[in-house]
């Protein structure tokens, strides 16, 4: 029995050592500190890689770009450009930077330091998700092929100015220097590290990574050597990740971190109590979520069938299932973007004109379509609602829900899918980034997975993309949503509203409808530790 | 013995080569485009043909096979699509712990499904033994994502004597740990239960009670090596699943394991961390179906000999 014991005290050491090797987080007495939890791990750090939210609201804080969006908008604003200059045909951007700025190693910025982000970004050993949006500077095609060694199209005339001339005109540009693909990277250090880089960033941003564990937590600190003056608020950022939803609500409520998500089952609750209430932050995403119809796919070749699935489907319900987090589509374009008209009218629930559409159109009753969409919990219950509002007018909809992966393969192959529950959220403020990707017939087998084809929207599009004049550009973009809410290659479903829970010592949150939250102006009062 | 330890050793290889041709002809034949999964549902089609031939994805799929098992024998399992980073790597770092979890929780469920056992098999057909018998049944019964969800909202909120998940040190341990205990605790009693019964009736054991000696003394000195057998089985099997991941605990209690790895691999169609975190789990199980088949020759001699007949 004591031979037991023994064994079981030396188990029980070891296990303890185990333990130990899990480094307690080193922050200075009374730091200011942001602590936040997310489901999903960083996938990385490196600006030239990360596409996606989780990756975005960190690269944000490491980084600067040369442009950048409001805190809660998405109007243009300097970042480490004090100034810009585009030329009438918007094929030449110049970009004046300011001189103050450096890398958090405390390395001076220079455009040398853009110019190499954008290379890094189209070599294709990199394989960035973001080469499409460089591939219209001058030169690129060349540098991508290998014929040359550098872009030819982006000039430094000196330390401090950068000049990108591109192969045609594209007034848009100056957003994808927005992107993270564009911020300021330092040479040395990435090449130095080479694949390696998103363990080891180093940009000129508020923060700088102080520590990263894959799968457990990621810290930031500020970066002494950040130009704007007072900035950041906060001493450190820390994320604890691969936090589910319920568990980060339970954090919350525990006052463990100080922003979280609000689950759904939480929400009414929140709602219905004046304190919670008030803490609560939301803003109107630029996203539309819609009902994809293949209009190369009988019946929906027939604009009537189209129209009626528009009229058949009950929109507010769907919003009523998402307890409000959202507001009904009338079109493609979601408010907040520039160049939406809140006049396009879009298709009200009506299911006696959808039954009357769909006689005149000769469908049959009965008639039953495949919906895919993504297995995900609430896209099922969100298509359930469909079904039933469908039923209604005779239509036996039939779901396939299946992983994210394979629906994107499958909305893209021609013949494949006649409906599909997908979302676009827009990756910059203009209606080109909805309506010519998303509908034009170049797009086939990219992003026009409704395989949607109309000669005279194709010609207005062509003719708004060079367009630099924004009411003209937008009259013409108005102009082919017109046309193409009239054809209804989509069902217009809504445009989710973003909601968060802040803790009441968290001030200066605030959603940005397009890119995550910046943090560098967050502000924490003194409280409790643990709420 | 040794040609014995050979023909295992010889299976175990197969299992573990059809293991990972298995897994690399489902991961081709999944619908989901390993470009698409990398550059993300945005890009264009100039992007996606970029990746695809710098992946080699438009070569035949058993030159893909011949290179990534060529990669896999000298230690390599890829780099992540999503993360970017050695699958190698990213098992090595989420490997610890898993393990310290895995081994917390075969220690407290070995300790419990024996206590219980012994208890229900000494009290046989009385109170106790049925109370025994409603308990464990509840314990199996248990959801895990119902229970861990329990406990962290009772003992990390209300209390707050526990961390609310993640892995923070020693303390952090104790809830995950419950959560996966508790059921394989009630399993193992149940097993050690019937065991023991069907070794208490044995000729050795009634010769043993019809000396005189007491039935607590027989069932610890006689009957207690033979019961644990089939028990000592099943916990080698079950430790070689702890130890390649309990995805619905670690997601419960954010615990930075191999589960929530796979589990991740799997919601991103990462690939290569898919194959990489299945053929890490397969390899665990063989070795410990290895190291149970030839721990079992070695304690009963008619199944070597049997083998060798």
């Amino acid at each position: 029995m004591i031979r037991i014991a023994i064994y079981f005290r030396l188990v029980l050491i070891l296990l303890l050592a185990g333990c130990s090797s899990v480094p307690p987080l080193k922050l200075p007495p009374g730091a200011r500190v942001l602590w936040l939890a997310a489901a999903d791990d960083v996938p990385t750090l490196d600006p030239a890689i990360g596409y996606d939210s989780a990756s975005w609201i960190f690269e944000q804080a490491i980084f600067d770009t040369l442009v950048r969006y409001g805190d809660a908008t998405v109007e243009l604003e300097p970042d480490l450009a004090t100034s810009w200059e585009i030329s009438k045909d918007a094929t030449t951007f110049t970009f004046h930077l300011r001189r103050d700025a450096r890398f958090s190693n405390g390395r001076a910025v220079t455009s040398a330091d853009f110019k190499y982000a954008i290379e890094r970004v189209l070599k294709p050993s990199t394989r960035s998700k973001g080469t499409e949006y460089y591939r219209g500077i001058a030169g690129a095609a060349d540098f991508i092929s290998g014929r040359a060694k550098a872009v030819s199209g982006i000039e430094l005339p000196d330390p401090y100015t950068i000049i990108f001339h591109l192969t045609g005109p594209d007034p848009i540009f100056i957003h994808k220097l927005t992107m993270p693909f564009a911020a300021a990277i330092p040479r040395e250090v990435a090449e130095k590290w080479g694949e390696d880089f998103s363990h080891h960033v180093v940009g000129s941003g508020a923060f700088k990574l102080s520590e990263w564990i894959p799968g457990q937590r990621i810290a930031l600190v500020r970066n002494p050597y950040y130009f704007a003056a007072g900035l950041p608020k906060l001493d450190a950022v820390v994320e604890m990740v691969g936090v589910n939803e319920e568990l980060e609500w339970l954090k919350y409520e525990a006052g463990e971190i100080d922003i979280s998500g609000i689950p759904a089952a939480e929400f009414p609750r929140v709602m219905r109590t004046p304190r919670l209430k008030a803490l609560t932050i939301h803003n109107v995403t630029v996203t539309t979520d819609y009902i994809g119809m293949n209009c190369q796919m009988a019946p929906f070749t027939d604009v009537r069938v189209r129209q009626a699935f528009n009229y058949a489907i009950n929109k507010q319900k769907l919003l009523d299932l998402l307890n409000g987090r959202g507001v009904v589509a009338r079109g493609v374009l979601p408010p907040g973007l520039p160049g939406y008209t809140p006049d396009v009218k879009g298709y009200p629930y009506d299911p006696n004109k959808a039954r009357r559409l769909l006689e005149d159109a000769g469908v049959r009753n009965g008639f039953a379509p495949v919906l895919w969409l993504r297995a995900d919990q609430t896209m099922i219950l969100l298509a359930q609602s469909v079904q039933q509002d469908l039923a209604l007018v005779g239509v036996k909809l039939a779901l396939k829900p299946v992983a994210w992966g394979p629906l994107l393969e499958a909305v893209r192959e021609p013949n494949n899918t006649e409906l599909f529950l997908l979302g676009w959220e827009a990756d910059f403020p203009d209606p080109e980034n909805f309506l010519e990707v998303l509908f034009s017939k170049r797009q086939w087998r990219s992003n026009n997975d409704t395989f949607y084809a109309n000669p005279e929207v194709d010609r207005l599009l062509a003719a708004a993309a060079p367009i630099s004049n924004l009411q003209l550009r937008f009259k013409l973009y108005d102009q082919a949503e017109r046309i193409i809410v009239q054809q209804a290659p989509w069902v217009f479903l809504y445009h989710p509203v973003s909601y968060v829970i802040r803790q009441p010592w968290v001030h200066d949150y605030v959603i940005n409808p397009m890119r995550p939250s910046r943090l560098e102006k967050v502000w924490v009062s003194p409280h409790k530790a643990g709420g | 013995m040794l040609h014995f330890v050979l023909r295992r050793l010889g299976f175990a290889i197969l299992v573990l080569i059809g293991t990972s041709i298995i897994t690399f002809v489902v991961a081709f034949v999944v619908p989901a485009d390993p470009a698409v999964t990398i550059a993300g549902a945005k890009a264009d089609p100039q992007t996606l043909a970029m990746i695809r031939q710098q992946l080699g994805l438009n070569q035949p799929l058993y030159m893909q096979y011949a290179h990534y098992l060529g990669r896999v024998l000298h230690g390599d399992l890829g780099r992540s699509y999503i993360m970017r980073e050695s699958v190698t790597r990213l098992i090595a770092q989420r490997f610890g712990a898993t393990a310290i979890l895995a081994i917390c929780a075969m220690v407290l469920s070995l300790i419990l499904g024996i206590a219980m056992g012994m208890i229900a098999a000494l009290y046989k057909d009385r109170a106790i033994d049925n109370g025994l018998l409603v308990v464990s049944l509840g314990l199996i019964s248990i959801p895990v994502f119902w229970l861990g969800t329990m406990l962290l909202v009772v003992g990390g909120l209300y209390l707050r004597s526990f961390p609310l998940g993640g892995f923070s040190g020693p303390r952090s341990l104790i809830l995950p740990t419950l959560t996966l205990a508790l059921g394989s605790g009630g399993y193992y009693s149940r097993i050690l239960h019937t065991s023991l019964g069907e070794v208490m009736g044995q000729d050795y054991i009634r010769t043993a009670l019809g000396k005189g000696l007491s039935r607590r003394a027989v069932m610890f000195k006689h009957a207690m090596a033979n019961a644990l057998l089939p028990l000592i089985t099943l916990a080698g099997l079950d430790l070689a699943g702890l130890l390649s991941g309990v995805v619905l605990t670690e997601t419960v209690f954010d615990w930075p394991g191999i589960g929530r790895l796979a589990f991740e691999a799997i919601f991103n169609l990462d690939i290569p961390l898919i194959m990489g975190t299945v053929l890490f789990s397969a390899f665990l199980i063989v070795i410990a179906n290895l190291v149970v088949d030839l721990l079992y020759a070695w304690l009963d001699p008619r199944i070597r000999l049997g083998e060798q007949g």
